[in-house]
């Protein structure tokens, strides 16, 4: 499904990423973990498609090269970021937000596009599947969410998005442990043999609900090691410096 | 505290005067005092050419009125326009050759130079009144290729250095007050660092006003050339007079290519007695600019007297990427009144400004910032950050914030914040449960306050800062 | 260069020698200084003389009344309303309300309304002004539905200029909401120079809504004057998009206690449209209240400016004023300016200010666009967001539903 070879990223001059391959098939949960600086937050922006980065060596996803694709493209075509910051923004209302943005998928996967009545159907469901309080759904989007509250509509735009590949940047970062469950409960119901999770995460905690195939240590923009699932936690005993 | 001893120290710590003999010009303002003051200082023709230019600009020119505080109307017939101690007339050539007495002023101020020099690593070119009497440190300096003297010297020495940039950021033909200085200024202080060099040590000048009826017009030019680094301090205090004088000086910078100037200020000139009698008029005109690409401009004050100041040290960011900032706390109490601010003009690509103000007021004063924020449409990229705090002790005392904000460029950002409050009494009866008198606990809360502009001073200015913070504010709570 | 004009006291008809000389000593004072230019400090932002140099050859005042009288009613609301042509009253309809409760006449120029102001438009006005009404609502009296002022401008004003005064009064305990619709769909540029009295009377209760019909090339300038009373409040929500020159002059007093005032402007400004907010809130009175939101979205070679005054006398302790003003500059050519002051002579409030003016915020369109929203509607929903935030705090209903509606057309083009 996704297909990185030697990633080369550059920002303001800072080279971040220094050559990071990796594969990813469906059906398959990679986790990337690392310490500050290592280049992962880069990796999902440039995944996403953000604008400001310098890029060089291949992206492929499903066997087409996203180098000309715009983030919303990549968007349609089934790439799923949760940020690790959601953005607040302030009068734009989430339900209509949601709404756009479902829409716009659905029309350029060339489906029908939802009617008002049907979308609120559907994501009152959705957000019932999540613990969500319906009220969320008429405030501006993200603003004045807590947190935890943040993360979980991320999860929520995921499950009605249904991308193909699903990126997780640092979902576990200000969660407390109710909120991690629900977020984990979100990511595993949606798991299936067609659908792709890359986790991005600095500890282990996330990775003891959502259970990765493989882990990978990213280290100075290249990936330095990779094991499976008992990587994690060995790198929660001994911590980065071992390794690194 | 006793009250008696708070009352004693409330006083004027610096207010003595030292009895030496002056030279001064004839009185007035006049085609012939501009002669006077430029054959004295045995000037090139040049030089009295520029100063007769600024004096029929002058004439043209009205005194601006557009300030918040108001003052008498200003004789300008009545004033001395030069006047030097009579010791230094040949020039002294080291430390022992100065008036014991200018020297024993400073004691008094706590600037020995002799220790200074010893201690402290700091050079010092003092002005007493308007001549420069001593400059220490200057072959240390000189090994580097640094030009510290007075700006007197530096017309006879470096003729081309100051033809080339005086004038180039504040020009003759600016506002009256700038004007007059171009006309009549008498000495002051001249730096210039050479390409790619870092200046060893804080350079430093104290003022003084001492005779009484003199305006003071000192004349700073300072420039750092390609790569080059400077720290500048500039500290005033001057003794008790009843007659109001007028202090119009003119502060020039000019950053070149890579090259950073921080121009730090500690201001405590004569404000007044606690009736509003007596004071400097402190009108200053400070302007820097940022003519190399990635070059920065630091301006940062402490305004703690005269009856009033009215200035504005200002960044003109012509260099693409280069950066200005205004770090300010101006306290106001009794009669004193403080219009200041900045301006940040972006002209270059990725300019970045900031702005930090602070500004307290007690008694019966008026505190006011003023300030501009210009992005120009070639200025892609750039960015403004404002904040302007107000801290009110009392109602019968005026805080006021009056920000000209102008961005026209979709690429830059200008962000101005500004909060006006009073002292929180619950920090204050939190201090007073913990033991400290009222003194203690205002003094401590407003550090705080001004915390943010205090530590972008040099180390030796800080302490003294902090002091004066205090010192201003005796009396005015409880 | 000197905007050039042609004005005539006798071309209005019915005045005593009295007035007729007390107009000439105000178009006296109009001729010493013209149009207001950028030297005055009130002005510096908005050059009105230059921008009407610019724009007209000659301005001279209107003494024209059409004869057609009929015009749109908006049909998304029930409502009461006041019909004025050219400032000229001419029509009236408050058939939701009770008998006597509301007195409605032609402004009376006898009432000699001084606002004290050096403005030379105030001269003019008070030189050239006709027409105009006065409206009073009796105490105890809460207005059932709304009114909607139609301020309706014949096609037929090129290069004229046209002056009235109005004169509103909530007396004790009463409500309003008050709706200035700004109607004209012509192409020719006029100027209208209006000045307004607002008295809100003790525990009264005004919601004073401007909002225009269409695109037009109209030079607007209106000068509001407020007076409050204990525990009364103010509201103002200002949507003038559309006008080619727009300035509003709003003074609030706050003279007695308990009394809350607010100021909300949403403006999407386009080609070459130039408007302004000022306002002056004088807090005369202990434990009053202020709010102003000022929100500009700046297009090709636009300017939107504000400038707000915030005064605190020494006796108004536990005052809360506050001032934001933010601007989207979306081209380059478009610009923003703003001079937020504060004046305080009191210790024991809160006071505070903030501007923010610059590009879209990039990280949230790269937001919007990662969940498959293209780029430009991106843009506009957060332009819509930005605008439409301004009229949240307006209770949910037909007006608002009705302005958000306006709103939006301002936005995505009318």
């Amino acid at each position: 499904m996704l297909n990185i070879k030697n990633l080369q990223a550059t920002i303001d001059n800072k080279h971040i990423l220094r050559g990071l391959n990796l594969n990813i098939k469906p059906g398959e949960v990679h986790a990337i973990m690392g310490p500050n600086g290592s280049g992962k937050s880069t990796l999902a922006n440039v995944l996403s498609g953000k604008n400001g980065y310098d890029i060089k060596g291949e992206i492929k996803y499903n066997g087409v090269s996203l180098s000309k694709l715009s983030t919303e493209e990549r968007a349609q075509k089934g790439i799923f970021l949760a940020f690790q910051y959601p953005l607040e923004i302030p009068g734009v209302n989430t339900n209509t937000f949601l709404k756009t943005s479902l829409n716009s998928v659905r029309k350029a996967q060339g489906e029908k596009e939802l009617d008002t009545l049907t979308f609120l159907k559907l994501i009152k469901e959705k957000a019932s599947e999540l613990g969500i309080d319906e009220k969320f759904l008429s405030r501006q989007l993200n603003v004045g969410f807590s947190g935890g509250e943040k993360k979980k509509n991320e999860i929520l735009q995921m499950k009605l998005l249904q991308p193909k590949l699903s990126i997780l940047d640092e979902t576990d970062s200000g969660l407390d442990i109710d909120a991690l469950r629900i977020v984990a409960d979100g990511v595993n119901s949606y798991k299936s043999k067609e659908n792709a999770f890359l986790i991005i995460t600095h500890y282990q905690r996330l990775l003891d609900y959502i259970k990765p195939d493989y882990v990978h240590v990213l280290s100075n923009g290249r990936i330095i090691k990779t094991g499976d699932a008992d990587l994690g936690v060995q790198l929660e005993k001994t911590g980065y410096s071992n390794i690194v | 505290m006793k009250t008696e001893d708070l009352k004693n120290n409330k006083e004027y710590k610096y207010g003595f005067t030292t009895d030496v003999e002056n030279i001064r010009s004839p009185k007035g303002l006049s085609e012939e005092t501009i002669r006077f003051i430029s054959n004295i200082k045995k000037e090139p023709k040049w030089m009295l050419d520029w100063r007769l230019k600024a004096y029929n600009r002058l004439k043209v020119l009205k005194e601006p009125d557009w300030q918040k505080p108001k003052y008498p109307k200003i004789d300008y017939q009545d004033l001395y326009y030069y006047s030097a101690p009579k010791s230094a007339s040949d020039k002294p050539k080291s430390l022992d050759e100065i008036d014991p007495k200018i020297l024993e002023t400073y004691k008094k101020l706590g600037i020995p130079l002799v220790e200074q020099k010893r201690l402290n690593g700091i050079a010092v070119d003092a002005v007493f009144d308007s001549v420069s009497v001593a400059t220490t440190f200057k072959d240390e300096l000189t090994k580097k290729g640094i030009i510290f003297c007075s700006i007197s010297e530096a017309i006879q020495k470096h003729p081309d250095l100051v033809k080339k940039y005086l004038g180039s950021v504040i020009p003759i033909s600016d506002h009256y007050f700038a004007t007059l200085n171009s006309a009549v200024f008498t000495d002051g202080s001249f730096v210039y660092i050479p390409p790619n060099t870092k200046c060893p040590m804080e350079l430093s000048t104290y003022f003084r006003i001492n005779a009484s009826e003199t305006g003071q017009f000192e004349r700073t030019l300072i420039i750092a050339d390609k790569g080059s680094y400077v720290s500048y301090l500039e500290g005033c205090t001057a003794p008790m007079r009843d007659e109001n004088q007028l202090h119009a000086a003119n502060v020039e910078l000019v950053a070149l290519d890579d090259a950073e100037i921080k121009y730090s200020t500690v201001q405590n000139w004569y404000p007044g007695d606690e009736k509003g009698v007596g004071g400097i008029y402190n009108f200053v005109t400070k302007r820097g600019a940022c003519r190399g690409k990635n070059s920065k401009i630091s301006w940062t004050q402490v305004e703690t007297g005269s009856a009033i100041t009215w200035k504005y040290p200002s960044c003109i960011l012509q260099g693409d990427n280069s950066v200005g900032e205004f770090y300010s706390i101006a306290i106001t109490n009794n009669f004193q009144k403080a219009d200041t601010g900045t301006k940040m003009i972006h002209l270059g690509k990725n300019t970045k400004s900031k702005i930090i103000s602070k500004g307290i007021s007690a008694g019966n004063a008026d505190n006011m910032y003023r300030g501009l924020v210009e992005i120009k449409n070639k200025a892609i990229n750039s960015r403004n950050y404002t904040q302007c705090d107000s801290l009110l002790m009392g109602n019968k005392c005026g805080a006021h914030t009056t920000p000209y904000i102008k961005n026209n460029n979709a690429t830059s950002t200008i962000e101005h914040e500004a909060t006006t409050t009073k002292i929180n009494e619950e920090q204050l009866y939190y201090c007073n449960q913990r033991g400290l008198d009222q003194e203690e606990a205002v003094s401590l809360i407003v550090n705080g306050f001004c915390k943010e502009v205090l530590q972008q001073l040099p180390m030796e200015f800080a302490v003294e800062a902090q002091k004066l913070v205090a010192i201003s504010l005796e009396g005015s709570v409880g | 260069m000197k905007q050039n004009y042609d004005f005539k006291i006798d071309k209005i008809k019915d005045l005593t020698s009295e007035e007729i000389s007390l107009r000439k000593k105000n178009l006296d004072l109009f001729y010493q200084t013209g149009f207001p230019n950028k030297k005055d400090e009130d002005w510096k932002f908005s050059d009105l003389n230059s921008i009407l140099s610019n724009n007209f050859n000659k301005i001279a005042n209107n003494d024209f009344l059409p004869r057609e009288k009929e015009f749109k009613i908006i049909d998304e609301f029930e409502h009461n309303f006041i019909s004025l042509f050219n400032g000229k009253l001419i029509s009236k309809d408050f058939s939701y309300e009770e008998k006597n409760k509301i007195l409605i006449k032609n402004f009376d120029y006898k009432d000699n309304l001084v606002l004290d102001s050096k403005n030379s438009l105030y001269f003019l006005n008070n030189a050239l002004a006709t027409g105009g009404f006065s409206l009073e609502i009796s105490k105890n009296y809460k207005l059932k539905k709304p009114l909607v002022v139609y301020n309706n401008f014949s096609n037929s004003l090129k290069e004229k200029i046209v002056n009235y005064k109005n004169s509103i009064i909530l007396n004790e305990n009463s409500e309003l909401n008050l709706i200035n619709y700004i109607n004209n769909s012509s192409k020719e540029n006029f100027m209208a120079n209006i000045l307004e009295s607002i008295k809100v009377k003790k525990d009264s209760s005004l919601n004073n809504i401007l909002i225009n019909n269409s695109k037009c090339n109209c030079y607007f300038y209106k000068y509001i004057k407020s007076d409050l009373e204990k525990n009364s409040n103010f509201e103002n929500y200002l949507l003038s998009s559309g006008l080619k020159f727009n300035k509003l002059d709003i003074e609030i007093n706050l003279n007695e206690e308990n009394s809350n005032s607010s100021v909300f402007s949403a403006l999407n400004l386009i080609n070459k449209e130039h408007q302004e907010i000022k306002t002056r809130i004088n807090h005369n009175a202990p434990n009053c209240n202020s709010y102003q939101k000022v929100k500009n979205v700046l297009n090709d070679e636009s300017k939107g400016v504000y400038q707000g005054k915030i005064f605190v006398k020494n006796i108004s302790q536990k005052t809360d004023a506050y001032q934001l003003s933010k601007a989207l500059i979306l081209n380059d050519a478009a610009e923003f300016d703003a001079k937020p002051e504060l004046e305080i002579y009191a210790d024991d409030v809160k006071c505070s200010h903030g501007s923010t003016s610059g590009s879209i915020d990039l990280n949230s369109i790269h937001y919007l666009k990662s969940r498959g929203i293209p780029e430009k509607e991106a843009y506009q929903m957060l332009i819509n967001g930005f605008l439409c935030e301004i009229l949240e705090k307006l209770s949910e209903g037909k007006i608002k539903n009705f302005l958000k509606e306006k709103l939006e057309r301002q936005i995505n083009g009318y």
